[in-house]
């Protein structure tokens, strides 16, 4: 989901550049209003480099293998962090490996980084499923749903982005099967990636709780109360 | 994993001696008015000066060549099927397969950007060792968040990947086996199973669970340093010590590269 250097119309890397600009500046007026900047830096830095290795592990679909994207996991433990975290590694991604590209960095993030803020907000919200559901289960359903929402909504953008601006004038009918084949591809992405995230919150609940921000659940469910 | 930025960074040539902040500057704008060109005209001049650009940079061949490979690959398969779906000119035609003017254009358009922009990025990073461009980039007043957490990224990757290489070779000598056991690089034929995938999730969170630990540490030696007491470390460092005549070729290199991108901008503007 890397769209490379030349694609895209100027006006649109401007405009995704444009837009990058806003996302990050009021991300880092956010991170600004922490109490210690200072000690969130070296997590946000060490993190993405630990999501930009572990999106590198192949997982095998026959006939071929895939990566996964990991930026709803991304958003769910970054907050604010996620964006100018995948702006850095979509930049290093770019120079290191020419995947994506310098004019076209500013739509690659808003692509990848406006899912991973949604799917921040969305795994928050698993606090409030704990009224009717146990933490484990709250905190896998919203890290399910993170995970999916991170694909699905970055290949929506994607594709919406891929056939509006590039200079086709492909046909009706073609251009309703390339949007439906890729759609359809994307589903069992979707699925694969929302069980990951799954997996891998439901890790974190169990070895490091306070990586998803459920240290004090944690231990209000494992520690019951004097009163009690 | 290659992570190599700095592989070529040592070599003399006249683009390497060029001041950072103007060879960033001059090169990025060139950069950003090649993706404005739309006019087939222009192609060869574009061609033309990243082909003068990478020679004068004395890089490889090969480094070019190599990072070309795979986003070459992605063109491949998307542009080229461009001429055969996109347009109403028909050129030629054998059954269904049409070849149409459109498409062909867009074709040529998109390939020569492609490539005249990738190349102009790899003479910018393969003549800038990583450090002076970080430096760079906060002496042109990007946020120090930023730098500081592209900068130590860029310090723990090589870790964090050797890392997950070491907890790969510890999976596969307790008998975890995705890939086929001949080769390395061939994908299993089999899809993976609740438990491989449970596995796998484990390495995933692992290495996240050992970079955050190790980022905790990481701050409190920046904390025992005076990290957030004083001045950002890179704020007052000056870059590479230049001479009077190199500083004037430095700007007179930048003011030129601005002034070429300027009049690409112009002309496409007046076509």
């Amino acid at each position: 989901m890397h769209i490379p250097d030349g694609f895209l119309p100027a006006q649109v890397c401007a405009g995704g550049y444009a837009l990058t600009g806003l996302i990050t500046w009021v991300s880092l007026r956010q991170i600004h209003r922490q109490p210690d900047v200072t000690a969130d830096i070296p997590k946000a830095a060490l993190l993405t480099a630990g999501f930009f290795v572990a999106s590198s592990i192949h997982i095998p679909v026959p006939p071929t293998s895939l990566h996964l994207m990991l930026g709803g996991l991304l958003g769910a433990i970054l907050g604010y962090y996620a964006f100018p975290s995948i702006l850095i590694g979509l930049f290093f991604q770019a120079i290191m490996f020419s995947h994506g590209g310098l004019t076209t960095l500013g739509v690659n993030a808003v692509i990848m980084g406006v899912p991973a803020l949604i799917a921040w907000r969305v795994f928050r919200l698993y606090p409030q499923l704990t009224r009717w559901l146990s933490l484990r289960v709250s905190v896998g359903v919203c890290g399910f749903l993170a995970g999916a929402l991170g694909v699905g909504l970055a290949a929506v953008l994607f594709l919406g982005i891929a056939l509006t601006a590039l200079p086709t004038g492909l046909d009706a009918a073609t251009e309703r099967a390339a949007l439906m084949g890729l759609t359809l591809a994307h589903l069992p992405l979707m699925l694969l990636e929302g069980g990951f995230t799954l997996l891998l919150v439901q890790f974190f609940l169990q070895v490091k709780p306070e990586m998803i921000g459920a240290g004090s659940q944690q231990r209000a469910q494992s520690w019951p109360s004097p009163s009690e | 994993m290659s992570l190599a930025l700095d592989r070529y960074a040592h070599l003399d040539s006249p683009l390497h001696r060029w001041e950072p902040r103007c060879k960033l500057i001059g090169l990025l704008a060139l950069i950003f008015a090649f993706a404005f060109v739309e006019s087939w005209f222009l192609i060869p001049v574009i061609l033309g000066i990243s082909a003068g650009l990478m020679s004068l940079s004395r890089l490889p061949l090969r480094f070019f060549l190599r990072r070309l490979r795979y986003p070459g690959l992605f063109l491949l398969v998307v542009v080229m099927a461009l001429p055969w779906l996109s347009g109403t000119t028909v050129l030629w035609q054998w059954g269904t397969l049409t070849l149409r003017q459109e498409g062909l254009v867009a074709t040529g358009l998109i390939a020569s950007r492609f490539v005249s922009i990738l190349c102009l990025g790899l003479v910018l990073f393969g003549t800038t060792p990583f450090l002076t461009l970080i430096r760079t980039l906060r002496s042109l007043r990007l946020s120090p968040v930023l730098t500081d957490i592209a900068l130590l990224t860029y310090r723990y990757l090589f870790d964090v990947s050797t890392m997950l290489a070491q907890m790969q070779q510890a999976m596969r000598l307790r008998g975890f086996q995705l890939r086929c056991p001949k080769g390395g690089l061939r994908p299993s034929r089999r899809f993976p199973s609740r438990q491989d995938c449970q596995q796998l999730a484990a390495l995933m969170g692992t290495l996240l669970i050992r970079s955050y630990e190790q980022s905790e540490r990481t701050y409190q030696a920046m904390r025992l340093r005076g990290h957030g007491q004083l001045q950002p470390a890179l704020i007052g460092i000056t870059l590479t010590p230049s001479t009077q005549p190199q500083q004037r070729w430095s700007i007179l290199g930048g003011v030129i590269a601005v002034l070429i991108a300027v009049s690409i901008l112009v002309i496409e503007g007046l076509t």
